[in-house]
Order: C-alpha cells, then sequence, then structure tokens
C-alpha cells in the first residue's frame, strides 16, 4: 500500500470514528441506558421503573448474563418530563456510556429523543409514555405501553357502558394530557358521547381549584381523570371536597393517589390501564413479581413490569442478533433482529407481539379502588376507537 | 353565575395563601435587599417538619405548627448567617448572592428528596369540613387560610407600627445607611426579619400540609408566587405585598372563567408583566 493511501486510510477511519457512536462488537459489558424521572414533581415513576429494570438486570446477570457477557443499566434523569433534560441525557447514553440500547419514559422526553434515536440509530423502548406523537418518528423506536388512543377508548367505552353521556376530563399539560384528552374527543364523538369540559393544569401544579370548579358548573355524569400520579389522586379529593359525586375514571392509581386522596375519596374510582398481576400460568411474572416484593416490600405496579419486560426484550434482541454475527451491538441490529420475529415472552403472560407501528398490542384493564387496593373488574379488548 | 362566585371564592382563598408569602418574603427583600429564593425550601422544609412530628412522634396538629415555626425560624436565620451575611460583609454584588440563593435553594430541594423521600406527605384523617353557600363550595382550609392570614397581616402590621424593633426594621427598610448613623444594629434587624419572614412561610407550610399535603418541588412555587405578590406590591410594602397575593390570587381563579384553564400558569407573569409595564415600583410604590 503506498504512503498516500495508507494515510488517507488512517484519516478516513479518525472521521468515521468521530462522526459515528463507537460501540464495540463485542463489548466487556453491555450497557443499557434509562431516560427516567428520578426527580421533580413525579420521581415515584422513576423509583419504580428503574426497580422493574434492576431486577431483570440482576437475574440476567445471575444466570451469567447474555451469553456470558453482563448487563449493566446507566440511568439518566429527565426531571419529570424535562424534555432538554432528556436531550441531554440521551446524549450522554449514546457518546460517554456508548449504549445503542435506551428505555425511555414519559411521552415528552421520549418524543423529544426520537430524532436522535433516529439519526444515531439508537434502539429505544418505552414503557410510559403514551402520546401518539412517539410513533413513526424513529424506525428505531418501539414501545410496550398502550397508548393515550389506547387508554382513551377504554375509559370512554367505559363510560358509555355505564350509560353516561356527559363525560368532563381533566389531564395535566403536557405532551400526554394533550394527546389523550384529543384521543377521548375522537372517541366520544363516534359514540355520540358529549364531551362538557376538559379541563388541565400545570404538570406540578398543586392547586388546580379552578380546574374543578370549572368541571364542577359543566354538570358532567361522569369524570375521566388523566393526570398520573399523584395528581391523580390530587384530582379525585378536590372533587370530592367540592361535593362532586360523580363517578370518576382514571389512567391510573397508586398507593400515592390513595394517601393523597384518602381512603374514602378513593373508594369507588375506577382505572383504565395496563395491568400486572402474576398469575399460576406466569413463571416470568411470577418470578419477578416475587423478587420486586422481596426487595422492596410491596406488589410492583405495571411500570415496574414494564421496564423489567423491556430489559427483558433487549437482552432477546442482543441474543438473536449476536447468532447472526458481525457487528451485532447497534440500534440497527438490534430492530432488524425485533422484526425478523417481533413476538418475545411477557411479564403479563404468554407472548406478546410488535405491530407494525412498534407498539405491543396488550389489553386494558378496568379496576376499582376498593380500600385502597385495585381490584380487577374485566379487561377490555385492545382497541382504538 | 355559579361559576363566577365560586371561583372568586376560590381566588380570594388561594390570594390569601399567595398574600401570606409575600408578606413573609417581601419582610426579607425588603429589609435586607436580599432575593431570598431559599425562602421556597425554607417552606418546604418546614411542611415535612411538621408532617414528621404528627406522623411519626404523633404530635398535636397546633403543636407540630409552632415547633415548625420555631424550626422555619432557626433555619432562616442560619441561612443569613451562614450564607448571605459573609457574601454581605466582603461586598460581593448583589447577582452572586442570588446565584447564592439559587444554590442554597437547589441544595435544600434536593436534600428533602434524600431525607425524606421523593413520595407526597399528607396527613392521613385529618377533616375540616365542607360548607355551602348557595351553590358555591368553600372548605374549611379556605377558610382558616383568610382568617390566618388576615390575622398574621394585623399581627405583623402592628409589630412594624408599636414595636420597637418594627420601627428599626421600617427604618432599616427605608434607608439602611441612615439607620446605622442613628445607631441601629442593622445585622440584628437582619436577622429578626429572617427570623419573622420564615416564621411566616411555616405557617403557610401549615396550610399547604393540611390541603394537598408536602412534596419536595413545592417550594419553587411558593417563592414563584411570593416573589410576584412582592413586585406587583411594591418592594419595601408590606401593604403592597399583601394586596399582590391577593390580586395574583383573584385574577388567577377568576381570569379563567372565559379562558382555558391550561393558560392558568401565564396569567401569573401577565399580571407582573402589566404591572411592571404600568407601575415598574409596585402598586404601592415601594423602593
Amino acid at each position: 500500500m503506498s504512503r498516500r493511501i495508507f494515510l488517507a486510510s488512517v484519516l478516513a477511519t479518525g472521521v468515521t470514528g468521530l462522526v459515528l457512536p463507537a460501540y464495540a462488537q463485542q463489548p466487556d459489558v453491555y450497557r443499557i441506558g434509562a431516560i427516567l424521572s428520578m426527580s421533580g414533581s413525579a420521581p415515584h415513576y422513576g423509583t419504580v421503573m428503574s426497580r422493574g429494570a434492576l431486577i431483570a438486570i440482576d437475574e440476567i446477570n445471575a444466570s451469567g448474563g447474555v451469553d456470558g457477557t453482563k448487563l449493566e443499566l446507566v440511568i439518566e434523569d429527565h426531571k419529570s418530563g424535562n424534555t432538554q433534560a432528556a436531550v441531554a441525557g440521551m446524549n450522554r447514553l449514546i457518546t460517554v456510556a456508548q449504549s445503542p440500547a435506551v428505555m425511555s419514559s414519559f411521552s415528552g422526553p421520549t418524543v423529544a429523543i426520537a430524532p436522535i434515536s433516529k439519526e444515531k440509530e439508537v434502539f429505544v423502548i418505552n414503557g410510559g409514555g403514551v402520546s401518539l406523537r412517539m410513533i413513526g418518528v424513529s424506525p428505531y423506536m418501539f414501545h410496550n405501553r398502550s397508548l393515550a388512543t389506547d387508554l382513551a377508548a377504554a375509559a370512554v367505552h367505559r363510560a358509555q357502558a355505564r350509560g353516561y353521556k356527559r363525560i368532563a376530563q381533566i389531564a395535566g399539560k403536557s405532551e400526554f394530557g394533550d394527546s389523550v384528552i384529543a384521543a377521548s374527543y375522537e372517541v366520544a364523538k363516534k359514540l355520540g358521547l358529549e364531551i362538557v369540559a376538559a379541563e388541565q393544569f400545570a404538570t406540578d401544579a398543586t392547586n388546580i381549584d379552578t380546574q374543578v370548579a370549572k368541571l364542577r358548573a359543566a354538570r358532567p355524569e361522569v369524570i375521566l381523570n388523566w393526570p398520573t400520579t399523584p395528581q391523580a389522586g390530587l384530582v379525585v379529593k378536590r372533587v370530592r371536597e367540592m361535593g362532586m359525586s360523580q363517578p370518576v375514571i382514571s389512567m391510573e392509581w397508586t398507593g400515592e393517589d390513595t394517601k393523597v386522596a384518602g381512603i374514602a375519596n378513593s373508594n369507588g374510582v375506577e382505572v383504565a390501564t395496563d395491568y400486572f398481576s402474576p398469575t399460576t400460568d406466569n413463571a416470568m411474572g411470577q418470578r419477578f413479581y416475587n423478587e420486586y416484593k422481596q426487595r422492596h416490600g410491596e406488589d410492583p405496579d405495571f411500570y415496574a413490569a414494564n421496564y423489567y419486560e423491556g430489559v427483558q426484550v433487549i437482552a432477546e434482541l442482543i441474543r438473536r442478533a449476536k447468532l447472526k454475527g458481525g457487528d451485532y451491538w447497534n440500534g440497527a441490529r438490534l430492530t432488524e433482529a425485533l422484526w425478523e420475529d417481533p413476538s418475545f415472552a411477557s411479564v403479563y403472560g404468554g407472548m406478546m407481539s410488535f405491530q407494525k407501528n412498534g407498539v405491543a398490542l396488550k389489553r386494558v384493564a378496568i379496576l376499582e379502588v376498593t380500600d385502597g387496593q385495585l381490584k380487577l373488574k374485566e379487561f377490555m379488548a385492545a382497541r382504538t376507537e | 353565575m355559579d361559576l363566577i362566585l365560586q371561583l372568586l371564592a376560590n381566588g380570594i382563598s388561594n390570594g390569601s395563601q399567595y398574600a401570606l408569602l409575600g408578606i413573609g418574603f417581601g419582610l426579607i427583600f425588603g429589609t435586607t435587599g436580599i432575593v431570598h429564593f431559599a425562602y421556597g425550601p425554607v417552606f418546604a422544609a418546614s411542611a415535612y417538619v411538621m408532617w414528621w412530628l404528627i406522623a411519626a412522634l404523633g404530635l398535636p396538629f397546633l403543636v407540630a405548627v409552632m415547633l415548625g415555626m420555631a424550626f422555619a425560624a432557626g433555619f432562616g436565620v442560619l441561612s443569613y448567617l451562614v450564607i448571605y451575611e459573609p457574601l454581605v460583609e466582603r461586598g460581593s454584588p448583589s447577582f452572586v448572592v442570588l446565584v447564592a440563593s439559587l444554590g442554597l435553594f437547589i441544595v435544600i430541594a434536593n436534600s428533602l428528596a434524600i431525607v425524606f423521600g421523593t413520595d407526597a406527605k399528607t396527613l392521613p384523617d385529618f377533616s375540616y369540613g365542607i360548607y355551602f353557600l348557595g351553590d358555591v363550595v368553600v372548605t374549611g382550609v379556605q377558610i382558616a387560610q383568610v382568617l390566618v392570614f388576615v390575622a398574621v397581616a394585623l399581627t405583623l402590621s402592628a409589630f412594624l407600627k408599636y414595636g420597637t424593633w418594627g420601627s428599626a426594621i421600617r427604618a432599616v427598610t427605608d434607608n439602611v445607611d441612615m439607620a446605622r448613623i442613628v445607631g441601629i444594629d442593622t445585622r440584628k434587624v437582619a436577622i429578626v426579619v429572617f427570623a419573622i419572614g420564615s416564621v411566616i412561610s411555616a405557617i403557610a407550610a401549615a396550610n399547604l400540609l393540611v390541603r394537598e399535603g408536602a412534596s419536595t418541588h413545592v417550594g419553587f412555587f411558593a417563592v414563584f408566587y411570593a416573589f410576584i405578590a412582592v413586585v406587583v406590591g411594591g418592594v419595601g410594602s408590606i401593604r403592597g405585598a399583601a394586596i399582590g397575593g391577593l390580586l395574583l390570587g383573584l385574577v388567577e381563579s377568576t381570569g379563567m372563567w372565559k379562558l382555558p384553564t391550561e393558560w392558568q400558569s401565564t396569567i401569573a407573569f401577565l399580571v407582573l408583566f402589566v404591572v411592571m409595564l404600568w407601575r415598574p415600583t409596585g402598586l404601592l410604590r415601594g423602593n
């Protein structure tokens, strides 16, 4: 080789190395990134999500890792939905942790990192965000959580099934809140129901008197309560304090919501949501449930389950991609492995399959809060209208 | 008609809370010139301490509130002595003191999350009654908020007007150099206002604890609304801070009568901008 060609090759290699993330072909450890809500107004989610993910990491590592290589979780904090923090965290995961597989959460941060996922070919799996704006931006982005349309459809159908025609809804002012309110309008219109009020508040607001006053003035028959923890509980507390006895259908409900609302106010609240409950024929779910209960002294919710499942999906994709050989530890190869077989064992039991839009289809459960506990009433078939 | 009356009732109640926060913050800011952003986390920390005294130690509510007020006074004075006073004595520019205040805000807010955890702290089984005035609903807490604000405002007003320390505080607020010349110990005055202002924030924190519970991010809203109340009312004017807070609460609530409620957070800034453009020194022409 001539000196000129040799120098050109070295230069080209150097430039390529600067431009593209330098994922090791056979890393010493598979670093899986996670962008979670670890601080701010909603740190509960980051806490339970990271717990679920870490249980999966430890479980896989205890059995020798993925074909002998251990997994490591690297967490970045989007501070309860701060999109700038999410983008900064994503960039750090790519450049510093050199992770080609990331788990995201919350709609706003997931939407914000989607272009980066596309540009840098980073495999992303979201187990918490529900906005429709997450769909179709990056071919490397997937979701193992029901979308806003799924949840809205379930809640509005539930309202109709209970004989209600006048619906009021309340949500935080966020990517997620906007999505679910818009989705509810569409479904309600198709079913011939009327949305008589739709109020929103700042996502970290603690004073929602004005919003609840306007809900009350609209005289609805049922209230769709879209905020996440702990504002879901705050809405119920305020609604009952203002003398409103209308039934409430929430999108989610945790122990913290019961604390904020009070047990008496919480009773009878229905919840239309993804639902994780281990059954005797679900070994994976049982394993996860037992480990979570042992470590943290409480039952895991579906968020924890989704992130446990997310790590398992990534680990399975690594195995599949590695089998094919070559440079497999990158988002493009992991995505390719997913589309070759979009079915995975699910922590909810049985198998789940990713649809063409990247969303794993799951049925929505209707639960009722009774003495602070969530009791399953029925499952609703997955649908978007 | 029912809606606007309800919004008016809510506005008076919320405005009372903002006014309470405003007079505490305004007392510190107007007297010392220090933008004490850490006022918010002191407010939050007081709520957490009161919650802990009730939930962990089983103390009666009023006892916990008194101890919370003492805690806030100590915490506020400590922040002055350890952070602000050294900077002021060295002649640090005001923006340096402001940055130090923001740093203190972040440290305290994150420390609360580490020490107490990140979940909301509520008082279970704390009932306070609901009252109907026609179609308007008013809770016992809302009534208490208004009464507490009136009591604190009157007490503070009397203290400033008739008390020896009150006269000294007014003198320092008017002209700190002249106050020194006539022999007023401005350092002691600063300590006293930090103590009183922090105690007032603790009283507001007790309101919050009963209404919604404490969480780590409540400090931001407290100092945000307190700051706007002071600027709108006029820096250096306690009456102005009270009026600013009440006005803020009323506009924030009744302004949503015909507007979508997602604009509620924005309305506070709109009030601030309008007042600053119209009367830059505040409604009551503060310093």
